[in-house]
């Protein structure tokens, strides 16, 4: 029997602001903290780690293979009580937690400490930051442009529904929507090579030697293809959301209540329509985190630039675990705070959450 | 508003499915998604008889086949291999709808699941479930869809499996939402009260009306799987035996096309993507304004401008009425043979017909009808806020000795709450829910008066409100905040804030408490007294009326029934509708009467009688009532009934 | 089976925990929906429940139907104990006491025909299992509900039917399973004025016929008359005062039901009457009032009020009212 209260009831019954947002925080810590538990067991459970099928070559001598265990910390047992989990081999439960490889995993992750890429010998910790920040350079951008756009043309869509602007802007964004960001990227950098924009990378090799201005417009000249291809792409999303949460919002009695003050047509959208049509943009973009990396994965290859999806792209190809596992657990824990930001964002833009 | 319901609402259909199909076919978007998709779904299908070349065999290539353009032999040209462009696409479409719909089956079974269980039992169990999505919800899909790819085997089904098993999230969200919306209506209930058990409920109540947001979602996470797909294999994590688009693209960008400028093997295979992508969006889309038709027309859309054409009946003489506290008081409103239309392409469809009455200082003019008589509507076109497919077509409405017809939007926009205020029914929405109240009031005010004291402001509106009796620190509160009739009262003293000359109350009561209802009566009352505010009070309820009001204009399928002061109104009705619905009043004094009631229901305005409207249900209706609309008749200085039986009576 | 009382309840409550205690409010609250309830009602009795949004006296209905758990106390079907029942007893139990809600609109899913709504209590309690005649008592609960003739209506959905006639649905769904009790919550205010009258006089008829008991609640009055054999008003979750119609309508002894009476529109001009309105809302029914629940706003209330609970006094037979004014 459900024991719910009636309906109305449950509103007299403020909740805490506090609480909220603790609840949120709380949550998002304890996201995280799966995330690192999921990325450790998740390549010790599917097969196909390099070097763990190095260490049982039968063709290298047991020293060599025990000494490659010793390295890849592979000697340890994984968890109390199994001693690998492919295959399954019960072990201890009895040994000291700090002695297997899940809690040196932890120590070493909390030290910042990702491992070595097996690939460039480099730490992975290194090699991800500075790939980190040229990933939130194209992210951001193009976050931006396309919000920007998007938002744009979402409003100018729902003011003058039912005209060919409407149609035209819905079209666009049904299309954009449907476009593969990797395919776009390669169309856009097809049309791009031939005008003359540089067809990859970050830079012109060897910029680095020259003025300041100089290398930000280098900079900017690779970033426009990119950046263009990830806009047209995202746009088309907030476009469309916006467009219907405007629709919605225009069509609320409090919009006819505004017309009734005698408020202007403008005056109405600024003042009665935006900031609550916005509210459904930030759950999107919050919910859209995660399709943001994968776009980023995309551009990135389809350009060769140097961020973080590319990281991703490069080590599977050439089966670079630590840099796969730590590019993940880098991704994953940003789109969380990010989403955390979003929902205290929302929290902060909606009067009504704090007594919900 | 209920007006917004009248307008373009899609006839009603024979049942669901007959319905649907009609309205399906009118979709321009929903069918030119599901000729698309037909025609991809057919190339893929028949494959192996449309392709010209078998793409998987080497036969008969040679050397100098490599990267030709598009030709009479090879439609869109050749590939890296010497193959044939067209018939790997062909091929291509096969895989991606395979893994596509596939993929989106499992997380549909997934994610719908989760959704309906979650949504229906509440508790622990939508605790665990809705936890449990929203931490999948926030790790990124495909980084982790490419590390399991990359460390199992790219075979087709596992590719598949793990499309399928990470992209149910939406899904369940979705479902659970709908599934709560459904749960929380009222024939749930009622079957429970039957006695139906859960599984009975959610087989017959809930699926019933979850599937068609189901379907539409379902068609969105196809497009997610096979775009998904496109992305693995361009990735190089496809089964390498298995041609895909994605796959076709991966190997020309990464083998030279670009270089060679070999545009047809990257623009074929992303062109197969975007066709499939775009026919599951234009028809998930289409679907979804099928299942959930929404009008798209808002307050902000032009609305039509009035056609003012002269005065098709004479109107009835000013009324003679005794306003009880004013002998003396001026016309402030004088409405002349207003007709309303609301316009759908070449239908129209008349709701208010050649309506008049006049306004006195101080008066309280009650308008009186059932749901559907069009009273709203007529008090909207009073301030020109119809919905954009309403039009005044006949008529004047004189305020200040001009006409309200035929003002620019600018003009009428400075009559609007400084000279005529108009307070809503149910003002659960009618204030912005994430502004305070006082700033709501304030706007008004300072609107109409750009010069009103920066300091003063904030007294004012405490002022306001203490007049409607809410506290002055209530003013920094959000409506949310507010009770029911607090809100509605907010609402008054916003309508207050520019001194207006007429306020319009359109059942401002409806929807609260009697005892709440008895304080905005009094009210309203106190400030027509006070402030000689003239009020337009638009009720169903003819007790209310008679409590408070001076003179009362009944409407009937949105013509004037009758129009008198609310003595004669109660003690001489004319109209048999009047008389008809003053019996479907108990009157506590009587306990003898019997309840009355008038059977049939109300005219639907698309649907109007061709006599007189109320004929069908009036029980001295006699041949002229069927086949001749009666006019206005003039019973005595001031009293007017349009019902044929009046004519011999009239003056 | 020669029991008086059709139902019986006796100091039924039913409380919501408001919030849980948690890192900022240790305490519990309540939502004291229903509190302490006493009520019987009589084969083929018609008792009026009425009081405002808040008083309970929809959470009574759904306790009632078995919907919501009592928290305390006891209701008496028929002089059995169904309080605390299984859910096969309770389903059984079902059959003889049913429900016609408010919103025609709402109570009635879109998707079925109007057959196969009023089929499905008899195929969810495995009754008249025989096709021919589990039709025949669906044309009969449809007939005896108003709609003739009734085979015009069985393939009909409720979009194409007025709300009138939808809440005759409503009632043929319930009458199909020939129930001793109907619990009518607020089954007119939703509808047109001029068509109330339908849905009350059809309940009356009923009563007649089949000598159906009913609680129909209302928030108000007004519109019901004297339909009623009895009225009990209700105030923050408890009823203050109950009595014959007449005895109630004419002489109300309570203050609350004087000043809901009085607010009472009188459709007649010439007999405008002084109004008693009450300031301020029903206050939550989180934290109670002390003393009388109805003093913070009773325009007669004496200091004794803020301390003592008033129990129902009685006034006459069948009159009882819950006020420390008639203590003199």
């Amino acid at each position: 029997m459900n024991s719910a209260s009636p309906v109305g009831l449950e509103r007299i019954v403020p909740l805490n602001r506090y609480r909220y947002l603790l609840n949120k925080v709380g949550w998002s810590v304890f996201t995280i903290l799966f995330v690192l538990v999921l990325n450790f067991f998740l390549f010790r459970v599917l097969p196909g780690d390099p070097a763990r099928a190095l260490t049982k070559d039968p063709r290298m001598k047991e020293a060599a293979r025990e000494a490659l265990r010793v390295r890849f910390g592979l000697d340890k047992p994984v968890i109390n009580c199994f001693d690998s989990l492919t295959p399954i081999k019960l072990g201890d439960c009895g040994v000291n937690p700090l002695e297997t490889q899940f809690f040196i995993y932890i120590k070493n992750l909390l030290q910042g400490e990702l491992g070595i890429s097996y690939k460039t010998n480099r730490a992975v910790s290194e090699i991800l930051v500075e790939r980190l920040w040229n990933t939130i350079l194209l992210i951001g951008a193009g976050q931006i442009l396309s919000i920007f756009v998007g938002i744009a043309l979402g409003v100018l869509a729902a003011w003058k529904a039912r005209t060919a602007i409407d149609y035209g802007a819905l079209f666009t964004g049904l299309v954009a929507w449907s476009l593969p960001t990797f395919w776009l990227g390669i169309i856009i950098l097809f049309w791009g090579s031939s005008h003359g924009f540089p067809i990859g990378g970050k830079a012109t090799p060897g910029i680095g030697a020259y003025p300041f201005l100089q290398q930000a417009g280098d900079i900017a000249r690779h970033m426009f293809l990119p950046t263009l291809a990830y806009t047209i792409v995202f746009m088309g999303e907030y476009l469309l959301v916006m467009r219907s949460s405007l629709l919605d919002v225009l069509a609320e009695d409090y919009i006819l209540t505004a017309k009734a003050k005698g408020l202007s047509a403008f005056q109405i959208l600024k003042d009665h329509a935006l900031k609550n049509a916005m509210l459904p943009i930030v759950t999107i973009i919050a919910i859209n985190l995660g399709f943001t990396v994968a776009g980023a994965i995309q551009i990135e290859a389809v350009f060769s630039w140097p961020g973080l999806g590319g990281a991703i792209f490069e080590a599977v190809e050439s089966r670079d675990y630590p840099v796969l596992q730590g590019a993940f657990l880098l991704i994953a824990v940003s789109v969380i705070l990010a989403n955390l930001i979003a929902d205290l964002t929302y929290t902060y833009l909606d009067p009504r959450v704090q007594s919900e | 508003m209920a007006v917004q319901e009248l307008e373009l609402k899609p006839a009603v259909p024979a049942s669901p499915l007959t319905g649907f199909w009609k309205m399906f076919r009118e979709n321009r978007m929903a069918v030119a998604g599901l000729v698309m998709l037909l025609v991809i779904v057919f190339a893929a299908v028949f494959a192996d008889v449309i392709a010209p070349y078998n793409p998987r065999s080497y036969e008969g290539i040679q050397s100098g086949d490599i990267y030709n353009p598009p030709s009479a032999t090879h439609w869109f040209g050749t590939d890296d291999a010497g193959k044939d462009v067209f018939s790997s696409f062909i091929f291509g479409a096969r895989n991606s709808l395979i893994v596509g719909f596939f993929a989106a089956f499992i997380s549909i079974f997934i994610g719908g699941t989760f959704g309906v269980l979650a949504g229906f039992y509440g508790g622990r169990i939508e605790n665990f479930l809705m936890r449990f999505t929203d931490l999948m919800l926030v790790i990124p899909d495909l980084p982790l869809i490419v590390i399991f790819v990359a460390l199992t085997k790219p075979s087709l089904w596992n590719i598949i499996l793990v499309i399928g098993l990470l992209g149910w999230t939406t899904t369940a969200r979705i479902v659970r939402s709908q599934t709560l919306a459904v749960k929380s209506r009222k024939f749930v209930l009622r079957a429970r009260a039957i006695g139906a058990g859960n599984g009975h409920i959610i087989l017959h109540h809930i699926l019933p009306l979850v599937m068609p947001i189901l379907v539409v979602n379902a068609i969105l996470v196809i497009s997610l799987a096979i775009l998904s797909e496109s992305t693995l294999a361009f990735l190089g994590l496809s089964d390498p035996l298995a041609i895909s688009w994605g796959q076709m693209l991966n190997f020309a960008f990464g083998r030279g096309a670009m270089s060679v400028g070999a545009w047809w093997a990257l623009v074929a295979p992303g062109f197969g993507i975007v066709w499939v992508v775009l026919a599951l969006t234009l028809l998930g889309n289409g679907l979804e304004q099928v299942l959930n038709p929404r009008l798209e027309a808002h307050h902000l859309m032009p609305g039509r401008l009035p056609v003012w054409g002269g005065e098709a009946e004479s109107y009835p003489a000013t009324a003679v009425r005794k306003s009880r506290r004013r002998k003396d008081a001026a016309m402030v409103l004088d409405v002349r043979n207003v007709s309303v239309a609301y316009v759908n392409g070449n239908s129209q469809v008349k709701a208010v017909q050649n309506v008049s009455f006049q306004l006195y200082e101080g008066e309280l003019i009650g308008l009186v009808g059932e749901s559907g008589c069009g009273k709203t509507t007529l008090m909207l076109a009073l301030l020109r806020l119809l919905p954009a497919a309403g039009q005044i077509v006949n008529g004047q409405i004189l305020f200040d000795g001009r006409d309200l017809t035929s003002l620019s939007e600018a003009e009428i926009s400075d009559i609007r709450w400084k000279d005529i205020s108009i307070v809503f029914q149910g003002a659960m929405n009618a204030l912005n829910p994430v502004r305070t109240v006082g700033d709501q009031i304030k706007e008004a005010i300072v609107k109409h008066n750009p010069a009103f004291p920066q300091k003063r402001l904030e007294t004012r509106v405490i002022e306001l409100l203490g007049l409607v009796g809410i506290p002055a620190a209530y003013k920094d509160h959000f409506p949310h905040q507010y009770s029911g009739g607090m809100r509605q009262r907010a609402m008054i003293a916003m309508a207050l804030s520019c001194n207006p000359k007429i306020l319009i109350a359109d059942e401002p009561t409806t929807a609260l408490d009697v005892m709440i209802q008895a304080q905005i009566l009094d009210l309203l009352d106190e400030l027509r007294a006070q402030l000689g505010l003239a009020i337009i009070f638009v009720t169903h309820d003819l007790g209310v009326v008679a409590e408070m009001c001076d003179s009362v204009l009944v409407m009937y399928g949105g013509v004037t029934a009758e129009y008198a002061d609310v003595d004669t109104i109660y003690n001489s009705p004319r109209h048999p509708y009047t008389q008809e619905l003053l019996k479907a009043f108990p009157d506590l004094s009587r306990p003898e009467r019997k309840l009355a009631f008038i059977p049939g229901h109300p005219p639907k305005l698309d649907a109007l009688p061709p006599g007189c409207r109320f004929a069908p249900r009036c029980s001295q209706a006699f041949e002229r009532c069927v086949s001749e609309m009666p006019r206005l008749y003039e019973l005595k200085a001031g009293h007017v009934a349009s019902c044929h039986l009046a004519e011999g009576k009239s003056r | 089976m020669t029991q008086e009382y059709a139902l019986e309840i006796r100091n039924l409550k039913k409380y919501f925990r408001a919030g849980r205690p948690g890192w900022f409010s240790r305490f519990e609250k309540y939502i004291h929906a229903v509190d302490g309830v006493d009520l019987q009602l009589r084969r083929g009795e018609v008792v009026a429940l009425v009081g405002e949004s808040g008083c309970g006296k929809s959470t009574l209905a759904l306790t009632l139907m078995l919907l919501e758990e009592a928290t305390e106390g006891n209701i008496l079907f028929e002089g059995r104990d169904i309080t605390h029942i299984s859910a096969r007893e309770r389903k059984a139990i079902r059959q003889r006491i049913q429900m016609v809600f408010q919103d025609p609109y709402e109570s009635l899913n879109p998707t079925q025909t109007i057959e196969e709504i009023v089929t499905e209590p008899l195929i969810v309690h495995g009754l008249a299992l025989d096709g021919n005649e589990r039709r025949q008592r669906v044309l009969r609960a449809l007939e005896d509900a108003g709609l003739k003739p009734a085979e015009d209506y069985l393939h009909r959905y409720p979009h194409q039917l007025s709300g009138g006639q939808r809440q005759r649905v409503v009632i043929a769904g319930a009458l199909v399973l020939e129930p001793h009790i109907l619990l009518a919550d607020e089954p007119v205010s939703m509808l047109d004025v001029s068509i109330r009258a339908e849905i009350i006089n059809l309940l009356a008829d009923l009563r007649r016929t089949r000598g159906i008991s009913v609680i129909f609640i209302t928030h108000d009055l007004g519109t019901i008359g004297y339909f009623a054999d009895r009225v009990a008003v209700m105030y923050l979750g408890r009823i203050v005062e109950i009595g014959t119609m007449r005895e109630v309508l004419k002489k109300p002894k309570h203050p609350y039901t004087q000043a809901l009476l009085s607010v009472i529109p009188v459709p007649n001009p010439r007999m405008r009457k002084k109004r008693v309105i009450l300031q301020g809302e029903t206050p939550n029914p989180i934290d109670l009032p002390s003393g009388c629940r109805f003093h913070p706003r009773c325009p007669m209330a004496l200091e004794v009020c803020r301390q003592s609970d008033p129990a129902l006094l009685k006034v006459t037979e069948t009159h009882h009212a819950a006020c420390l004014l008639l203590v003199k």
